[in-house]
Formats: C-alpha cells, sequence, structure tokens
C-alpha cells in the first residue's frame, strides 16, 4: 500500500465534555492519505467520541477536526461525500432487507447505481441473504451489512467502529483481509477497535488513546521494535545464563526459574543456539517473541486488559 | 434532498405501521357508520325526532359528508401523531439516524424530508377516510332510501375540496406537535405521549377556561383545537373534545393561529436536531 504525506484528517486540540465528563481530551492526530490507522483504547475512552467528532455528528467543546484539508464543521456535506462509515451499533431498518437497506442509503448517498448495491453486497458475501429482512441477521451479517454500505459510495476515506464485533474467527479473518485490500486500493482506513491483535495485523499506524487522552502514536513496526524477545530453556540455566551475560552482542539478558530471556533481532538469534552449543549447552525450547501491541499497551498504561 | 423526501415516503409505505394504522382508520369509520346507523334504524324511546332526523342526515348523502370530515378529523389526528411519533423516534432506537447522516451531513433537510413525507402520508390518509366514509355513506343512505346525486354539484364539489383542506390543515400541527416532542425526547414514545398528552390536556384546559368566563375564557381561542374546530365543526356523532358553548374563533383567525403552531414547533424542532449531538456507540 501507498501511503502519501499528505493528510487526510488533522485534529488539533480536539476537546469534548459531557457534563464535568471529558470524553475527548486535547487530542491531536494525524491520518495520512492511503493508510490504515489504527486507534485503539479500552472502551469508554473516547474512541467513538472521537469517530463522532469526525463524522460530524457530535460537536467538539474546543479543537477542531480537519478532514480534506475541511473544516467538519464547515463543510460536511463535502467530507462526507467522499467519506465511508461503519458506526458501532450497525443501525438499518429492521423491516427492510439487507438489499433494501442497502438502496435506500445508495439512494440519499447520491450517485451510487443499483449495480454498487449487488458489487458490496457481494464484497461482504451476504448476496445470498440480501433479501432476509435485517430484522432476521446476526450480529455478524449485520456488521457485513454495515460495511458494504460504509463502502457504498467508493469512498476515498473509512472509519470502521469495531468492524469485527460479532464475528465468527472466519469472518474476522476476511474482515481484515477486506480492511488490508482497501489498504491496498489506496483507500485510507480509520480503524476503531479495541482488538489489539487486530489492529496490529492490519494497522500502517496506530494511536492509543486512554481517558480520552493519547498515550503514543506512531507506526506500528516502529513502536513494536522496542521489545523483540527470544525465551530459551537449556540444560543448564545458571550457567548458560552466566555466558550469554557476558556476551555484549546480546543486548539484555534476564532470567527467571528455568526461563532465560533475551532481546536480540529475530535473525540473528540462531546465534544464541550456535553459542551454547559450543560450550556443551544445549536447547530444550527456544520461542521468539514478537513484542505485541498488548504487550505495549500494558507497559504503557498498565491496564490489565483492554 | 428530493432523493430524501423519496426516500422517506418510501419507508413509510413499507413499515407494517402505516397499514395497521389504516386498517384502525377503516374500523373506526366502519364502527361510527354503523353504530349511527343502528341508533337510526332503532331509536330509543326518548330520542326526539329532531334529533332523529339529523341522525338520518348525517348518514346521507351529502350530508354524509360532514360525518366523513370531522370523523376524518378526530382519528386523523391520533393517527397521525402515532405516524410521525413512530417515524421519527424509530429512527433513535434503530440507530438509522447515524446511517443516515454520516451519507448526507445536512441535519434540516433530514426534518424537512420527514415532514414533507408525512404531509404527504395525512393527504393520501385524508383522501383514503374520504373515500371509506363515502363508500361506507353510499350503504347507509341506500339502506335509509334511495340516494339523490343531483346535490352533485361543482359548487359542492367545490365546497367539499376546501373542506378537504381545511381538514389538512388541522392535521399539520399535530405532525409538528409530535415531530418536536420526538426529537426533544430522541423516542417515539415521547412523541405520542407529548402530543397526545397536550391533546388530551388541551382539551380539559378549553372546558375550564370556557366555563371561567371573562378574560380567561378568551384563551382558548388561542389553543389549537378551538381554531381547527373553526375549520372542520364537529358533527354530533364525531367525537369532539373541544365543543364548546363559545363561539368558535374565525376562520382567519385560526389559520393566522395555526400557521403560528406549525412555526414555532418546526422551527424548535430544527433548532433541537442541528443543536444536538447524535451519540455513536
Amino acid at each position: 500500500m501507498t501511503v502519501s504525506q499528505e493528510i487526510v484528517v488533522e485534529t488539533k486540540g480536539l476537546t469534548k465534555r459531557f457534563g464535568k465528563i471529558t470524553a475527548v481530551d486535547e487530542l491531536d492526530i494525524e491520518v495520512r492519505q492511503g493508510e490504515i490507522f489504527g486507534f485503539l483504547g479500552p472502551n469508554g475512552s473516547g474512541k467513538s467520541t472521537t469517530m463522532g467528532m469526525i463524522l460530524g455528528l457530535i460537536a467538539p467543546t474546543s479543537g477542531s477536526v480537519r478532514v480534506f484539508s475541511m473544516d467538519v464543521r464547515h463543510n460536511l456535506p463535502s467530507i462526507l461525500r467522499r467519506t465511508g462509515a461503519l458506526t458501532e451499533s450497525t443501525g438499518f431498518y429492521p423491516y427492510l432487507s439487507g438489499r433494501e437497506n442497502l438502496r435506500y442509503f445508495a439512494r440519499i448517498t447520491g450517485g451510487v447505481a443499483d449495480s454498487r448495491v449487488e458489487e458490496v453486497l457481494e464484497t461482504v458475501d451476504l448476496t445470498k441473504r440480501a433479501d432476509d429482512p435485517f430484522s432476521n441477521y446476526s450480529l455478524g451479517m449485520k456488521q457485513r451489512l454495515g460495511l458494504a454500505s460504509a463502502l457504498l459510495g467508493d469512498p476515498e476515506f473509512i472509519i470502521l467502529d469495531e468492524p469485527t464485533n460479532g464475528l465468527d474467527p472466519a469472518g474476522m479473518k476476511e474482515i481484515r483481509q477486506l480492511i488490508i485490500k482497501l489498504g491496498e486500493l489506496g483507500k485510507t482506513v480509520f480503524l476503531n477497535s479495541h482488538l489489539l491483535h487486530e489492529v496490529q495485523q492490519v494497522c500502517d499506524r496506530v494511536a492509543i488513546i486512554k481517558k480520552g487522552r493519547i498515550i503514543t502514536q506512531g507506526a506500528v513496526k516502529e513502536l513494536l521494535n522496542r521489545k523483540n524477545q527470544l525465551q530459551i530453556r537449556t540444560t543448564e540455566t545458571q550457567k548458560a545464563f552466566e555466558l550469554l551475560s557476558a556476551q555484549d552482542w546480546l543486548k539484555e539478558v534476564t532470567r527467571d526459574d528455568k526461563r532465560i530471556l533475551i532481546e536480540i533481532e529475530p535473525e540473528n538469534s540462531f546465534k544464541v543456539s550456535a553459542f551454547l552449543a559450543e560450550h556443551g549447552i544445549y536447547l530444550k525450547e527456544m520461542r521468539y517473541f514478537e513484542s505485541s501491541l498488548e504487550d505495549l499497551f500494558l507497559k504503557l498504561t498498565g491496564e490489565e486488559t483492554l | 434532498m428530493m432523493s430524501l423526501i423519496k426516500g422517506e415516503i418510501s419507508k413509510i409505505f413499507k413499515r407494517r405501521m402505516t397499514w395497521i394504522l389504516l386498517g384502525v382508520m377503516i374500523v373506526y369509520f366502519t364502527i361510527i357508520f354503523f353504530a349511527t346507523y343502528g341508533v337510526a334504524s332503532s331509536p330509543p324511546g326518548q330520542m326526539s325526532a329532531e334529533i332523529l332526523t339529523q341522525i338520518k342526515i348525517s348518514l346521507q348523502l351529502p350530508g354524509a359528508f360532514d360525518t366523513i370530515f370531522s370523523t376524518a378529523r378526530t382519528i386523523g389526528t391520533l393517527l397521525i401523531i402515532i405516524l410521525t411519533a413512530s417515524v421519527i423516534g424509530s429512527e433513535y432506537s434503530w440507530g438509522s439516524i447515524r446511517q443516515v447522516l454520516t451519507k448526507k451531513g445536512i441535519r434540516y433537510q433530514y426534518v424537512v424530508s420527514k415532514l414533507v413525507a408525512l404531509l404527504f402520508y395525512a393527504t393520501a390518509g385524508l383522501f383514503a377516510a374520504i373515500l371509506v366514509g363515502f363508500g361506507l355513506s353510499l350503504v347507509t343512505s341506500s339502506l335509509l332510501g334511495s340516494i339523490e346525486w343531483s346535490f352533485l354539484t361543482p359548487g359542492f364539489i367545490g365546497e367539499t375540496a376546501g373542506t378537504f383542506g381545511w381538514t389538512l390543515l388541522g392535521l399539520l400541527p399535530y405532525i409538528a406537535l409530535a415531530a418536536f416532542f420526538s426529537f426533544l425526547g430522541r423516542s417515539a414514545i415521547s412523541g405520542i405521549g407529548g402530543a397526545l398528552g397536550l391533546y388530551v390536556i388541551e382539551a380539559v384546559l378549553v372546558s375550564i377556561f370556557t366555563s371561567s368566563g371573562g378574560w380567561l375564557a378568551k384563551i382558548p381561542d388561542y389553543l389549537l383545537g378551538p381554531n381547527i374546530d373553526a375549520l372542520v365543526p364537529a358533527t354530533l356523532f364525531a367525537h369532539n373534545p373541544f365543543l364548546t358553548s363559545g363561539a368558535p374563533p374565525s376562520i382567519p383567525h385560526a389559520i393566522i393561529v395555526i400557521t403560528i403552531y406549525c412555526i414555532v414547533l418546526i422551527s424548535a424542532s430544527l433548532v433541537i436536531f442541528q443543536k444536538r449531538d447524535i451519540l455513536v456507540g
């Protein structure tokens, strides 16, 4: 996917207060054209409120949101013509079928042909159930229809709020692949999620939000490079630990009861095995741990879980 | 804008509730006509000949048209309140309001499209009520004697069209009222409760103020019910909670009062909907 330096979404000092509660606090984020941007945070951290402000559904208390270099407050219709959104609770008309719902939204979007409705139904694998009433859909099917609706106008910028909610593992994988495909097509995707694993797999850059404030943001690769660990179990734990600790080509060596933890790049992990074998110590187990967003999140926030 | 209006009309058409309300209207008309016919065909002993004559006139063409319009006004008010509140309030409960606004973004268009679609259905519903009432009056007229079609002059048709317009005008403030309460409370229940509540309270107030005398007796002239009553007077058999012993306001006065109500309520709905956040998630 090609990420340009052109900024699609830019928030400056974005703040939203509901009475005494500050849902979003001085938020500064930038989403660049063609990137898949992950917006992470625990439930109630202000993700959906931020999304609402980007979409013009919620008025900021202070600060600004610019999309395609246009202020959301003054250019919302122009922005929405180029934007597709899947909101968290996918709202459709229960008495209409999936196809009728999409046709209605296609009509009010304007410039969307019926053939496009069929295309997006196919994309989200709902064609066979398209004539069922929406009220009969499972949560996963509702999510798919929401995604189809977001894609209707072939938007340049797509906001997805928890798109894999209610999906089974196979469905989650399909949606992940679809998001990656959207990125490859040059679309800019803003992905709201509390599923760290999901975000790590598809996003180019992420921002982590907690209690309405950004804790960190940056490229996923850069954020995760902070911690790559090799975990080994050997025939002689203490001796191996002493030998490895003395090596200056290893960044950090620690141990617990039976394991030795070594901070090392994945491509160099074979050197540890060879080094120990030279000293008559053999590996019983060797596992490489790539650091995850979850690790990073725990480290940065001290949260036990998302 | 046109796409939104067409979309609203299409959605209301496909709702089961629309057809249930139409069914309720037909049943109500049928009950009114046949219950009244029952009274006319076997009147209670104490009923005066004058009243009996009036009852028969109200069931026979052309006199039946008064019954048709006043019945349409009464049941139409209740049904349009339910339809309006439901059409607006359901969007909040289903969350579809977010979908619509993230496609269009112009909030006043959303409110206006709803109101235009409801006006369309109020007109269509009233037309259906006239047809149903006319059909029933053909039956009751035949049962009570033969039908004289000589009343069907251009003048009569024009007068009937005028009454149709007044009846429709009488429904508009209730659309605005139900819409206002639905937007205010973000639900169908608040729309129905608010509008029907005010309808009932106003009826009580009219009767209290009218019997009070003095300047208080003038207050009903500025309430909705008595002004609508000035446009479409009730017959003996269509229940009218606003029947007073006082003289109804003049037609120009009624039009001005009703128009002011509509403008104020629609403006308030637009302001509320424009200013409020549509919460996500």
